[in-house]
């Protein structure tokens, strides 16, 4: 894949069909990538593809205001479709390099599963459904499908639903949709006052990076509703409550928008489950509406539209 | 404040059009219904965001009623419809972060229902009661 990769790329660029590359490289740690943006053929042989390529690069484009080569994972390219349904982006301005994917390894897991820490884990190569972990010297399996983020599990789409050019063969949906609900499942069976307790907690540890809305595909606007002091609808001070409301109201912002590529929970460095909030929103507006996010890019976004049959059995 | 003596304090966002005159209705008409409704004039529904809801419950009111025209009967063809759909998510989330149901209402109410609005605040009031103060957002709990 990485090959047939590159050389897609620079006959792109060779071309003159695009006038950037972005794609996953070689990150300055181990076992992570970061995005590669770049215009030159000889920096294309830095790009990679491999299990850990967890980066969502649809933000870049609409920074970029041109014409780009762009690889995409399964989620990533519903991220790009809903950018294109917003009028973010051009599709005639993009060519998508799709990779099917068959999960991104999260390294946190693969050190909790070998009972390690990250700095001491030399080498991990995949070995069919298998990862094969090199520990200090001896060597370790772990299954792959227990070192892949939350997000993959019940994943319906691996495979991207718009591309130019796939770079390897289509990949089966993932049937672990139980996995991918336990955690929602698990709050929403908790008490109403546990769960405020459960968020009270999680968001007294936030501290305000920003990090969530910087790394989000979907939060796109001009200027975060945070950022405005006229009138100040949010403290910047980092108390749990204003923290809280920012990240619920944030969270009905890209409503509709998120792919649940779970960029947002990767980004935090203070680990709130974040996801476990878009993820509920991303079932809600299934369940509402009828709306997946990304499938058709010549579909309304889903609140800009609406159907006179709406649900509204809770209005009185 | 004592539990014995607390009463609620509750917002409605009213729709100029058509909830706002529907409680002036009932004003007009001597029907009566709770003080403890402090009433916001809003253009719409439509203009009503999930971020005023949360505001208001942060700044510590037990309760949020938004009120609109029926579906069909907006000043500005859609506002409500989109309210609607907005609505329908934003209880969702409220409920899921563990924010108790009754402390947010919605409700259409036109211009000529005077005794209809009377009865949503009413309810809207006694159902906040049950739930008891709003102490979501203080510190100690």
């Amino acid at each position: 894949m990485e090959n047939k990769l590159k050389e897609e790329a620079g006959k792109l660029l060779k071309e003159g069909k695009v006038d950037y590359i972005i794609g996953f490289g070689k990150g300055t740690v181990k076992f992570r990538t970061s995005p590669l943006i770049t215009n030159k053929e000889e920096d294309l042989d830095n790009l990679v593809i491999n299990p850990f390529i967890a980066n969502n690069l649809s933000r870049y484009p609409i920074e970029l205001k041109s014409r780009v080569g762009i690889v995409v994972k399964g989620c990533d390219s519903r991220s790009l479709t809903s950018l294109i349904q917003d009028n973010k982006l051009n599709r005639e301005d993009l060519v998508i390099l799709g990779v099917p994917c068959e999960g991104v390894v999260d390294i946190k897991k693969v050190a909790d599963q070998s009972k390690a820490e990250i700095d001491q884990i030399t080498d991990i190569n995949r070995e069919g459904d298998s990862l094969a972990v090199q520990v200090n010297g001896s060597s370790k399996t772990i299954p792959f499908r227990d070192v892949v983020f939350d997000k993959c599990y019940g994943c319906a789409h691996p495979t991207p639903l718009e591309y130019d050019i796939l770079l390897g063969s289509e990949v089966p949906p993932s049937l672990e949709t139980e996995k991918s609900l336990k955690g929602i499942k698990e709050l929403e069976e908790m008490d109403a006052s546990d769960r405020w307790k459960f968020w009270k907690e999680q968001f007294s540890k936030c501290i305000r990076c920003y990090g969530c809305r910087n790394v989000c595909p979907a939060c796109f606007c001009e200027r975060c509703f945070v950022d405005v002091n006229m009138p100040q609808w949010v403290s910047t001070y980092a108390t749990w409550q204003d923290n809280l409301v920012f990240q619920l109201i944030r969270t009905l912002h890209v409503t509709g928008r998120c792919s649940d590529c779970g960029e947002c929970e990767r980004a935090c460095p203070v680990g709130i489950p974040l996801r476990s909030l878009q993820r509920k929103m991303v079932e809600e507006i299934k369940d509402l509406f009828g709306y997946e996010v990304g499938i058709d890019k010549d579909s309304p976004p889903v609140f800009t539209h609406y159907e006179a049959t709406d649900p509204e059995d809770f209005i009185k | 404040m004592e539990e014995s003596t607390w009463e609620p304090k509750v917002v409605g966002f009213l729709c100029h059009w058509c909830s706002y005159a529907g409680a002036d209705l009932t004003g007009s008409a001597r029907l009566e219904y709770p003080h403890n409704i402090r009433i916001i004039r809003i253009p719409c529904s439509g203009r009503v965001d999930p971020l005023f809801i949360l505001r208001a419950l942060q700044n510590g009111v037990d309760g949020v009623l938004v009120s609109g025209c029926h579906p069909g009967d907006c000043h500005y063809q859609s506002g409500n419809f989109h309210a609607r759909r907005k609505f329908g998510v934003t209880r969702k989330l409220l409920e899921y972060v563990g924010i108790e149901p009754e402390r947010v209402q919605f409700s259409w109410v036109a211009a000529s229902e005077g005794p209809k609005m009377a009865q949503v605040i009413n309810e809207f009031v006694e159902g906040v009661r049950k739930v008891g103060p709003n102490r979501l957002f203080k510190d100690e709990q």
